[in-house]
């Protein structure tokens, strides 16, 4: 019980979340190349998928380790 | 069983091939719409130079008696669709493709994806049939908001399914087989809802979608509330009970049978693949297979809620998936929506998840039933504009259709938030519960040593 607060991942929170919002800004800063590129159909479904892929695992794991900071687990059974 | 699957996977990518991967409906765009930019428009001739996607020469179109020369706009990727009625080369209709983000779109779309998320976590499915509509109210157009959607959907259901795989119960074999049959499914659904645009035209298809919306969550959402009410209020504490067509449907002994380990069930092939095969359909109908899924899995199946709604987020995932590509082919994603949804329903989606750590079987029951009769209501309001449109009654006036349209839209927001609600107040006092019996057993052990 009393270990509990030490092993709350706040670093790794910074990390991914530092890095999801790295990724936002520089995907929405090159929207225009983006939205042209992404959109020509194709192999070019690559993009969008893969991103969707990437951005699934950055940002899933800041949420995580999120939610965890904040005191929100699952039940211990 | 793992020749059946072999079989079944097989199955699934020959589908492609033999039908057309680009079809109509749930799994793809029309073949009609072309993707391009406007260069020039000319008011006099009411003609228009397009410049399409991935194609060097220009095309000059005719546009259509109701187009106005000032609405085209120019250097911006539109969707146009042509009336084939009309002639060689003429445009029916412009989409611009991809909207301006502003301010209160993004905040919109967070919003909307962190219910979402959490709904999804939380009963395996939902956000989907608020969110096409949702992304439409901000002016994108409907191809490109269900290609986005999608594309939205299916890393929340895969950072969902792990989350609840790690819990125990997503049941993988069971999300499998349920998922390959449901593709299958989509494609016959497809077909269904070809055949009634053939015959009825797009007024008869839009009455049709509605009436099946209606029936279907009317009749389902009603049972598993019914049934939430009695487990809510019955001797069964751990409030998962299976029902009887499903100990009739285990009892069944037709090779192959199949033994699904996580939920605790073993029950012939012949009836899993028909669920597979509904909630495939469905999904081709409404997009939401989900709602036949869950329900298709506790009832028949004999899973418990839980499980069901844990599986149905893998189903999710592959089908959600296996659209992306569909969409993503004829290049109708638009990533920045997908991301923002993301954004917010990635953390939803998990808070969701845990939530089911905390509660009984019934409430997951409870929310799912809420939603499924709120949504039925939402598309209730639709219908006598569609039964007007086939000449079944006079039609109604333009200001109660927007009325009725306004209603539609708003009761999928409220469904969406009631839910969410109810989700989180009971995951609140599961929570408050769970700390209290936790300081209480560690009182006892300090007392007791």
């Amino acid at each position: 019980m009393q270990n509990k607060q030490a092993k709350k991942p706040y670093l790794q929170t910074i990390i991914f979340g530092a890095v999801s919002l790295t990724l936002y800004i520089y995907l929405f800063r090159n929207e225009k190349l983006v939205m042209d590129t992404f959109t020509l159909g194709g192999w070019y479904t690559v993009l969008p998928i893969g991103t969707a892929f990437l951005f699934s695992f950055i940002h899933g794991a800041f949420a995580s380790n999120m939610l965890t900071s904040l005191g929100l687990e699952a039940k211990k059974k | 069983m793992k020749k059946l699957l072999i079989v079944l996977i097989t199955a699934l990518f020959l589908l492609p091939l033999a039908s057309s991967a680009f079809a109509a409906g749930g799994a793809g765009p029309d073949k009609d719409l072309l993707k391009g930019v406007f260069l020039q428009v000319d008011a006099a001739s009411h003609t228009a130079v397009f410049k399409r996607d991935a194609v060097d020469q220009t095309i000059t179109y005719n546009l259509g008696s109701k187009m106005k020369a000032q609405d085209l706009p120019l250097n911006k990727k539109v969707m146009v669709s042509l009336d084939k009625e009309a002639g060689e080369g003429v445009i029916k209709d412009v989409d611009r493709m991809f909207l301006d983000m502003n301010f209160k779109n993004i905040l919109s779309l967070i919003i909307v994806g962190f219910v979402g998320g959490l709904l999804s976590g939380f009963i395996g499915s939902g956000g989907a049939f608020v969110l096409t509509p949702a992304m439409m109210t901000l002016g994108v157009p409907g191809a490109v908001a269900v290609a986005s959607n999608m594309c939205h959907k299916f890393p929340k259901a895969m950072v969902g399914t792990y989350k609840r795989w790690k819990y125990g119960q997503v049941d993988l074999k069971l999300a499998a087989v349920m998922s390959v049959t449901a593709i299958i499914g989509v494609q016959i659904g497809i077909q269904v809802q070809k055949a009634i645009l053939h015959a009825w035209g797009n007024a008869g298809s839009n009455l049709y979608v509605s009436t099946v919306f209606v029936i279907i969550l009317v009749l389902v959402g009603g049972y598993v509330f019914f049934d939430a009410k009695k487990l809510a209020k019955g001797a069964d504490v751990s409030g998962n009970q299976t029902s009887k067509l499903a100990l009739a449907m285990q009892r069944i002994n037709l090779p192959p049978m199949m033994h699904f380990k996580v939920a605790k069930v073993k029950i012939s092939a012949w009836i899993t693949i028909p669920v597979g095969l509904a909630t495939g359909m469905l999904a081709a109908t409404i997009a939401v297979g989900g709602f036949i899924g869950v329900p298709g899995m506790i009832y028949v199946i004999g899973a418990s809620a839980m499980v069901a709604s844990a599986t149905e987020l893998g189903i999710a995932f592959v089908m959600g998936a296996w659209g992306s590509i569909q969409w993503g082919l004829s290049g109708l994603i638009d990533i920045r929506l997908a991301l923002l949804l993301l954004s917010a329903s990635l953390i939803g989606v998990q808070l969701g998840a845990l939530g089911t750590t905390y509660v009984k079987d019934y409430i997951i029951k409870m929310v799912m039933a809420s939603v499924m009769l709120i949504v039925a209501v939402s598309r209730g309001f639709l219908v006598p504009g569609y039964l007007g449109d086939v000449g079944l009654r006079a039609p109604i006036d333009p200001a109660t259709a927007a009325l009725f349209s306004q209603i539609s839209f708003w009761s999928l927001v409220t469904a969406l938030f009631t839910s969410s609600g109810i989700i989180i107040v009971a995951m609140i006092s599961g929570m408050t519960k769970s700390r209290r019996e936790e300081r209480l057993v560690a009182k006892e052990v300090i007392n007791n040593g």
